[in-house]
């Protein structure tokens, strides 16, 4: 509170640590590149960073569709269960139907779709609360999925359309193919949430709901629409996940709920005014593949790897919270 | 420095710095010792900085405090305390469960061998508040089960008890109270002074100003402008424009408008709930009011205009077609557009900036294949904010700091961006200050002399007699007026709104 004796030159200093509070996350994001980089050289080669983004693919859309349903003011945690129903449309399908490859990917993204149709239900008509109404999804898809394949075996499929395996394996023009979904993914997300007029109703609806509406904004579409593309979406995670694997693993989805939380939040501390961003989402998708990525390497215990993500995490985080606190 | 005799209080050269802000430049502020001394300014003036600094919550970075002739050097909250001076915050922070009596002796119980005396405090709470305030509450009710207004009273009785108060602040003490219970605590406040307690009263109410206090200070910019002594209502013109700085010859803009043909009727409606059977027809180029108490149906009609609530009886004509409004996104597709009463919750996203709330509700024209045009965006934001004067000019500021009057702006040029033929105005220019309250009167009444359709809804009277075209008065559920406003008196408003007599229920 105590006024300085120069106030300009005060100002200067306090935007310099701001700016490098807020960049925290991204240095300390570098200092564990350079950590694992000097550590292992085998870390920089050209397979090990292609497979690091690879590995990012699913992860990178689930966590999209999360920061669809952040922005607007709620929580998914049924993404696994999207990406689940994805995955197993497509496959039983193919295998049950004989569907085409792109009838089976049109049946994945329906399966999605059935998700965030159940979740907008409940959300909107219902009135739950987002973060009740994703949970009770996720326990009942989790039970139909167990019930659906008596007990939770997988249902495999080794005679897969080649079109449909090489969304995991094939490649354009020599970039692989997760990449380039990933990718135009991102690039999708990007244009609709940082730069569409439906990601600025988005954000107001998920800032100030009373005042969105009172704008002239249908709050009520907008929030349903964003539960249905964000089930979708995490159903081409499913997609992908089914191509690569050639079954459909029940259950497997679950895997990402927080890690996909954990990247939209990653980012929104990386933002000015603290909202989840898309490119933000994908740094932290990043960077939390690059810790798992490189922890490995270094051939840590398998369990240790998750205690120090978290510890790195908090960390970065507690670093943007003194720049918002420095801010006030 | 000389000290004039007889001032009890006397801060003088007072300034306070805040990073990148100077909230008080040399600022004096001298109560004489048995007087009631009104504090007066825009927001941002500096008067709750002053009174900080005098509870001791803020340090001042030069000036002197003088008490009683004795300098303060050191000034913490428990010192300022000492020296018998108590502040009546405008927020209650009184606990609801705990007793009247515990509320006014807290920290200070009656002890007795047994621990705390609940019977004798419960008792000498009632005295005081009966002898000292002349408030009939008894000591062992709750404070929840209190109205505000007695509430008001049971905070005052807690900076009283002790008997060593010599000076009062009063910070907005009547914002929540309605007009039955100013009354009752300006009748406490008499008696204050009658035992000469000093008092400084600090009010954005000019009447009451006027009516209670001996001399005002009046603030601008951080520092004082002026003292105006003997204070009357004759001098409520001269306030004003010491507090704007500048001449305001008359605060309500010329009714040059002419209403045309009709646009909106409504008939029969009624929520069968808050208000029933409502007629009501606004033309082109009219400036309707809304008169009435809260729990009148005032907000809730307005709310149905707009689609926020859904009718169960009656029906809405635009143009003389009939409409339903499922929606207020369906009554902006019609071209009604609203600026609701809370505009912090309601009015404009608070966390996104100028640019974007004034863009809100028409971003198609500033998009191509529904991405946005940047540049389009921020230019027409601009030429709008440059129309309604916002400030700061800078349209990449983030709503929440800016002052009310500005805010308000945002939220009428988002709708002039729109190109809307009925707007509706619930309590325009509650928490703005005098000059950008001008300044929205004169833009409500180019909007009227444009051709739109204007509804103001609002508790002032002056207001809406100084604005509107007619007034219809809302009680119970129901117009039981409809009043052209060059034939009606400010009185006569009262009167009809109040149904002509004080009646219970009309708590705020």
């Amino acid at each position: 509170m105590s006024a300085a004796a120069s106030p300009g030159k005060a100002d200067t200093v306090m935007r310099v640590v701001e700016a490098l509070l807020r960049q925290s996350f991204l240095l300390v994001m570098l200092a564990c590149f350079l950590f694992f980089a000097f550590y292992n050289g085998a870390f920089l080669s050209l397979g090990n960073i292609t497979n690091i983004l690879e590995g990012s693919a699913i992860l990178l859309v689930v966590s999209l569709g999360m920061t669809l349903v952040v922005a607007q003011g709620g929580i998914d945690l049924s993404v696994g269960v999207a990406l689940d129903f994805g995955s197993a449309f497509a496959i039983v399908a193919m295998r049950d139907y004989d569907a085409t490859w792109y009838v089976a990917i049109l049946c994945g993204l329906a399966g999605g779709a059935i998700v965030g149709l159940l979740n907008a239900f409940l959300v909107v008509r219902l009135s739950v609360s987002p973060f009740l109404a994703t949970l009770g999804v996720f326990f009942i898809g989790g039970s139909v999925q167990r019930i659906f394949t008596h007990g939770g075996g997988p249902i495999s499929f080794r005679r897969l359309p080649l079109q449909y395996y090489d969304i995991a394996v094939g490649d354009v023009f020599g970039i692989p193919m997760k990449i380039v979904i990933g990718v135009a993914v991102l690039a999708v997300f990007y244009l609709l949430l940082e730069r569409s007029l439906f990601g600025k109703r988005f954000h107001a609806i998920g800032m100030q709901p009373s005042a969105a509406r009172i704008a002239g904004i249908a709050t009520n579409a907008y929030v349903a629409l964003g539960f249905v593309v964000a089930s979708m979406t995490c159903a081409i995670g499913g997609i992908i996940a089914s191509a690569n694997l050639r079954m459909f693993t029940p259950l497997a989805g679950n895997a990402y709920l927080m890690q996909s939380i954990a990247a939209v939040f990653i980012g929104a501390s990386m933002h000015p005014r603290g909202r989840p961003n898309v490119l933000g989402t994908a740094v932290g998708v990043l960077f939390l593949s690059m810790i798992a990525n490189g922890l490995n390497l270094m051939g840590l215990d398998f369990n240790l790897k998750d205690a120090l993500s978290g510890i790195i995490l908090v960390v970065a985080l507690v670093f943007a919270i003194a720049q918002r606190r420095l801010k006030h | 420095m000389t000290e004039p005799t007889g001032h009890i209080l006397q801060m003088s050269g007072i300034t306070k710095i805040f990073p990148g802000v100077v909230a008080l430049d040399n600022a004096n502020l001298a109560v004489r010792e048995g007087h009631i001394h009104g504090l007066v300014g825009e927001n941002g003036a500096g008067k709750s900085t002053i009174i900080k600094v005098l509870a001791g919550v803020y340090g001042r970075d030069a000036g002197e405090v003088v008490i009683d002739g004795a300098a303060m050097a050191a000034m913490t909250p428990a010192h300022v305390h000492a020296a018998g001076i108590r502040f009546i915050h405008q927020e209650l922070h009184l606990v609801p469960h705990f007793t009247v009596a515990e509320s006014v002796f807290m920290g200070q119980e009656l002890q007795g061998w047994f621990g705390i005396k609940s019977r004798a405090m419960a008792e000498a709470a009632e005295t005081f508040l009966k002898e000292t305030l002349n408030a009939e509450i008894r000591g062992t009710t709750l404070i929840r089960d209190l109205g505000v207004a007695q509430r008001k009273l049971v905070q005052i009785a807690r900076a009283l008890i002790d008997n060593k108060a010599r000076i009062v602040v009063f910070d907005e003490p009547t914002a929540p109270l309605a007009s039955r219970e100013i009354d009752q605590l300006f009748e406490a406040i008499a008696r204050l002074k009658a035992r000469g307690i000093s008092m400084v009263y600090v009010s954005h109410y000019l009447g009451e100003i006027t009516s209670i206090c001996d001399q005002v200070t009046v603030f601008r910019n951080g520092r004082d402008v002026g003292v105006i002594e003997a204070i009357g209502p004759q001098d409520t013109g001269r306030m004003i424009n010491m507090m704007v700085g500048r001449d305001i010859s008359d605060l309500y803009p010329a009714k040059a408008h002419a209403p045309a043909a009709a646009l909106l009727r409504v008939e029969a409606l009624g929520d069968h709930k808050h208000f029933d059977n409502i007629d009501l027809e606004i033309r082109r180029g009219e400036i309707v009011g809304v008169a009435g108490l809260i729990g009148s149906g005032r907000e809730e009609l307005v709310d149905t205009i707009y689609g926020l609530r859904q009718p169960a009886a009656g029906r809405m004509l635009i143009d003389g077609k009939p409409v339903r409004l499922a929606s207020p996104a369906a009554a902006v597709k019609q071209g009604i557009v609203l600026v609701p009463r809370d505009r912090r919750q309601d009015g404009l996203v608070l966390g996104m900036t100028v640019a974007d709330n004034v863009n809100l509700a028409s971003l198609e024209d500033v998009s191509r294949a529904y991405l946005i045009n940047r540049p389009a965006a921020a230019k027409r934001a601009d030429a709008l904010a440059a129309k309604l004067d916002i400030r700061p000019r800078n349209v990449d500021t983030v709503a929440r700091l800016l002052s009310g009057g500005n805010q308000q702006k945002v939220v009428l040029a988002r709708w002039l961006a729109t190109g809307s033929r009925l707007f509706i105005l619930d309590e325009p220019t509650v928490g703005v200050d005098i000059g950008a309250k001008v300044e929205i009167y004169r833009l409500i009444e180019r909007l009227a002399g444009d051709g739109a359709a204007v509804i103001v809804s609002s508790s002032d009277p002056n207001e809406l007699i100084g604005l509107c075209d007619r007034i219809v008065v809302m009680l119970r559920g129901s117009i039981v007026a409809n009043v052209d406003t060059a034939t009606t008196s400010l009185d006569a408003l009262i009167a009809l709104t109040t149904g002509g007599e004080l009646h219970e229920g009309a708590v705020a």
